[in-house]
């Protein structure tokens, strides 16, 4: 560098007369800003009062069409269809007494809900308020013919949704409704208004963003009274993308049948990948209902809460699961070599521990058992010597191995986890050491032990595909509304139960013993040409200290022995029995996915197969 | 030739040093703010929504914090920050960087467009740190003869750096800022003429080529500004409201909330980039005049704080946050007069906005602290 000073240099800038430069510039720049302040402020002052006074510009927002849901096949379940709303347009009111009046008048609303929307108006606000949704076509009539009578209010083409099948799993689904005051303030939803309706429940608000596309506006000339002169821009919505989720139809309006609005879950699996591929929860609630009315306080509670009145007890339900769990049991003892499949134990109705004695559900006993025997009729004797013997730690790993007491994640909320209590776990709940006898609830499924339907269903999975636990997912893919695949969604699996597949066969065939053997308590499930596997399960109800209803009737299953392509888990709360109230929910599900003729039109022969499992196999 | 800085440290605080407070800067600065809280007030006085009518009382909260920050640089002598000056830059270009890969991973997502706000303050920062770099960077490499290019890339690059990070935001005002506050330190230190005359050509060759990086949203809003009417409802909607709103206060103005333009009625973002229009509207051409002079009195007055200060570090310190002031109020008010393509830039004091007034008032402190300190003898 040092040939650069040898060079001829300018001189450095004189840094007093940069000063001077830099005031004369600034000077010069202001002056030229405060000069353009006269030009818009005195000079066209006339110009722009007048554009002012006349600037009658209204924007009006184009509520874009909502995505579709599909079942796997395509069917679609959801879609939209127009529904008129009813606005006011505060700035274009003129007399709002006369505007409350005639509006209850004509389309005979109540005052007070009126004056409710109207609370939060300011006086020229240019934005719609929106008054009444879901109007009928003589209400439309009516508003059209006198619109230009009450100046200030406007109808509004919203789409609403529509189910073309009925409603299809209520709680998947879920529903929409408008959108919340907090909601607003959240800030999660940017370009939200009042009276917009968005997904509150389910999938409809897990994939709010997705479906609900994205609004357009239209630009308006209007008058004084608030009449279009001309439309001066137009933006389009955008409609929103198009889900196809994991379930059948066909399979799911069988579960609802099934259930028919008994208090009751059903969770259907694909054990190769975890879709899901029906859910129900019953008794449902119908999503079209939302629309219908918009009586205020009704209307807020329902919305203030959506939680309670919605639960949906496939993954918030929590229940015992009875002897649905001795398979877990039965892998413990066979992993942890405490049993082997030839040892045996006598069962004679009572299992006497401590000063306590456990019985067996059969009260004559059973006889010697084996592990093939114990799980077909569900001994409790037997599974008594196996959790003893594995005491609660080791159980309770082989129940989390199979994805138990914790939630299953699905994208779909407020999903419950269960519990499956270990010695750690007591400690630190009630202060209090483990007692040995608690295992002994604990493996025939009782105890502290409680699990969703869904967890059932992704344990079954898993016995049923050799140990794999799948997330179950609900959303194949995510399509634009021209057909384009935005997201194709794949299979997951959690973890890998790390069991020997020999103990898994037994455990396996012994599910199948349970539906197709003499004696197997879960013989309602058995199908024609087809080997399904399940087991029953009762889970003892004790709410509030006294003994409750009925007790719980579990039934999990999957079908067909040898690649299984389907499992399940069915609940009815106070059903009573497992066998009775659960396993015919299965066949009739199993009957709908092997597309088999259902049992009492189907051959005679089945029939009287079938008769004297049923009768064995009342209790379990 | 490189001076020790070493031996002029000090935190003494001097009643001297408050005798020596700058009292006109101190007076301008309050009264811009008080005439920003009104304005708020009246800007979101229709608001539709429920937080908006707090919003001014979220501004005084702001100012209060900030103030805070100002009395802390106070009790500082300034040259503590010539050794923190590039780590407080590199600092700064961290937040941005952060920002950039936070953002990007919740883009996917529209639920988190509210997140974005908070993406800006990092930017607000980063025009403190960067005067400061550039400050100290002068002082560093005084020489006694013009800059030319050999001088300036190292300079420029400091700059350059967090605009493309500020531009990927993407916040095309704020990065424009950056570059113009540099090149106008560049242009009052004093450049060689043939550098001058070939970046002028180079940016001209650059500009055209610069399009190509633009946004589609971007490109609309330059489009658009050179003839708004094309778009009334558009990207024009904002320029042409503005207008209106501006030219219907006339010469006294419509009179205080009573303007029917801004109010969240047509103008749109108005307690925000288009604040200064809501004031225009209600307080007309007097209001406007008033603002713009008090504008105009705050940068000559710390063009002589720059002038006053005892070293070269203060000087381009206090020029550089001069060129801030100067820039961010010439953009705003020439955006909403429309002279100005829409780009968004706040405007300090008047505009909305927690991270823009707390730098503010950083500077503000920074140009105090230059100011009280200028008659110290160096030892």
């Amino acid at each position: 560098m040092s040939d650069l000073n040898l060079s001829k240099q300018e001189e450095p800038a004189d840094i007093q007369r940069q000063f001077l430069v830099a005031t004369a510039i600034i000077l010069a720049v202001f002056f030229g800003l405060a000069s353009r302040f006269w030009y818009l402020q005195i000079a066209k002052a006339a110009h722009f009062k007048k554009l002012s006074e006349h600037n009658r510009v209204r924007s009006l927002t184009i509520p874009p069409s909502r995505g579709i849901i599909f079942d796997r096949h395509g069917l679609i379940l959801v879609n939209s269809k127009p529904s008129f709303s009813l606005y006011v347009i505060p700035d274009d009111v003129q007399n709002w007494e006369f505007l409350k009046e005639q509006l209850c008048k004509l389309l005979d609303l109540d005052r007070e809900l009126v004056e409710e929307r109207l609370i939060q108006k300011k006086a020229n606000s240019i934005y719609p308020i929106p008054i009444r949704f879901n109007m009928s076509r003589e209400e439309v009539g009516l508003v059209e013919t006198y619109k230009y009578l009450i100046p200030g209010i406007y109808l509004e083409v919203s789409p609403q949704r529509n189910y073309p099948l009925g409603p299809v799993a209520p709680h998947v689904i879920g529903y929409l409704g408008e959108i919340t005051p907090s909601q607003l303030k959240s800030g999660q939803y940017p370009d939200g208004r009042m009276g917009d309706f968005i997904g509150q429940w389910g999938l409809e608000k897990q994939w709010q963003a997705d479906l609900g596309g994205k609004k357009g506006g239209r630009f308006l000339e209007v008058n004084v009274l608030g009449q279009e002169i001309q439309e001066l821009g137009i933006r389009e919505s955008v409609t929103g993308n198009n889900l196809v989720t994991t379930l059948d139809w066909e399979i799911q309006k069988v579960a609802q049948e099934a259930l028919n609005n008994k208090a009751g879950a059903v969770a259907v699996l694909d054990p190769r990948t975890g879709e899901v591929l029906a859910m129900h929860s019953s008794p449902a609630f119908d999503p079209s209902s939302f629309y219908r009315k918009l009586s205020g306080r009704e209307w807020k509670t329902l919305l203030s809460d959506p939680l309670k009145p919605f639960q949906n007890r496939v993954i918030q339900g929590q229940y015992p699961p009875g002897s649905t769990y001795k398979m877990i049991t039965a892998l413990g003892g066979l992993e942890e070599k405490v049993i082997t499949p030839e040892t045996q134990f006598y069962c004679n109705g009572a299992f006497p521990f401590g000063n306590r004695v456990f019985h067996c559900w059969r009260k004559g006993g059973h006889g010697m058992v084996n592990l093939h025997k114990a799980i077909v009729q569900s001994c409790d004797v037997y599974f008594y010597n196996v959790g003893n013997r594995l005491g609660v730690d080791r159980l309770a790993r082989y129940a989390q191995a199979f994805g138990l007491g914790k939630p299953t994640e699905i994208a779909l909320f407020p999903e419950k986890g269960g519990l499956i209590p270990t010695s750690l776990w007591k400690l630190n709940r009630y202060k209090s050491p483990w007692h040995p006898g608690e295992t002994l609830s604990l493996a025939i499924g009782q105890g502290y032990n409680l699990t969703t339907p869904l967890q059932m269903a992704a344990m079954t999975a898993a016995i049923a595909n050799g140990g794999t636990l799948f997330k179950p997912y609900l959303v194949k893919r995510l399509v634009a509304p021209q057909g384009t695949v935005l997201k194709e969604f794949q299979h997951q699996a959690m973890s890998s139960a790390s069991v020997d597949p020999k103990h898994l066969r037994l455990i396996q065939e012994a599910m199948a013993g349970v539906v197709n053997e003499g004696g197997g308590t879960g013989g309602a499930a058995r199908l024609p040409g087809i080997i399904a596997a399940g087991k029953t399960g009762t889970a003892q109800v004790v709410s509030l200290g006294k003994r409750g209803g009925r007790d719980h009737a579990w039934f999990v299953a999957f079908a067909p022995l040898e690649s299984p392509q389907i499992a399940m888990a069915v609940l009815m709360e106070h059903g009573g029995h497992g066998g009775d109230a659960a396993a015919p929910v299965a066949r009739k599900i199993f009957e709908a996915y092997f597309h088999l003729p259902p049992r009492g039109s189907g051959v005679a022969a089945n029939k009287d197969e079938a008769q004297p499992s049923e009768q064995a196999g009342n209790r379990d | 030739m490189k001076r020790s800085h070493q031996n002029r440290q000090g935190t003494v605080i001097d009643r001297r040093f408050f005798q020596n407070i700058n009292w006109s800067l101190l007076g301008l600065v309050t009264i811009l703010i008080f005439i920003g809280v009104v304005n708020l007030y009246s800007a979101t006085y229709q608001a539709e929504e429920e937080q908006a009518g707090t919003i001014y009382l979220k501004q005084i909260y702001w100012v209060g914090i900030g103030c805070f920050f100002l009395l802390i640089i106070l009790f500082f002598d300034y040259h503590l920050l010539l050794p923190i000056a590039y780590p407080l830059y590199w600092f700064s270009i961290l937040l941005l960087l952060g920002v950039l890969l936070f953002g990007r991973s919740i883009s996917g997502s529209q639920r988190w467009l509210s997140v974005a706000s908070f993406s800006f303050q990092p930017s607000e920062l980063v025009k403190i740190c960067l005067v400061l770099a550039l400050a100290k960077y002068f002082f560093l490499n005084e020489i006694n003869r013009r800059y030319g290019f050999r001088d300036l890339y190292i300079p420029l690059g400091m700059a350059l750096l967090p605009a493309l990070l500020i531009m990927k935001q993407p916040d095309l005002g704020t990065a424009l800022l950056l570059l113009l506050v540099c090149l106008s330190l560049f242009l009052f230190l004093g450049m060689e003429w043939k550098t001058l005359i070939i970046s002028l050509g180079g940016t001209a060759l650059f500009l055209p080529l610069s399009w190509f990086l633009l946004k589609d949203y971007q490109k609309k809003r330059l489009l658009i500004f050179i003839q708004p009417e094309s778009d009334p409802l558009g990207a024009g909607y904002h320029i042409i409201q503005s207008k209106i709103a501006v030219g219907s206060g006339a010469f006294w103005g419509k009179g205080f909330l009573k303007g029917t333009q801004g109010q969240l009625r047509f103008l749109p973002e108005q307690h925000t980039d288009f604040a200064f229009s809501v004031l225009s509207e209600e307080w007309g051409f007097i209001g406007s005049l008033l603002v713009v002079t008090l504008f105009l009195l705050l940068i000559l007055t710390i063009l002589n704080i720059a002038r006053q200060s005892k070293d070269r570090f203060g000087m381009v310190l206090a020029f550089g946050i001069g060129g801030i002031f100067f820039w961010q109020s010439l953009i705003n008010m020439g955006m909403v007069v429309g002279l100005v393509p829409v780009v968004g830039v706040p405007l300090p004091f008047i505009s909305y906005g927690g991270s823009s007034i707390m730098a503010c008032l950083i500077g503000i402190g920074l140009l105090l602290n230059i100011h009280m300190r200028r008659f110290i003898i160096q030892s």
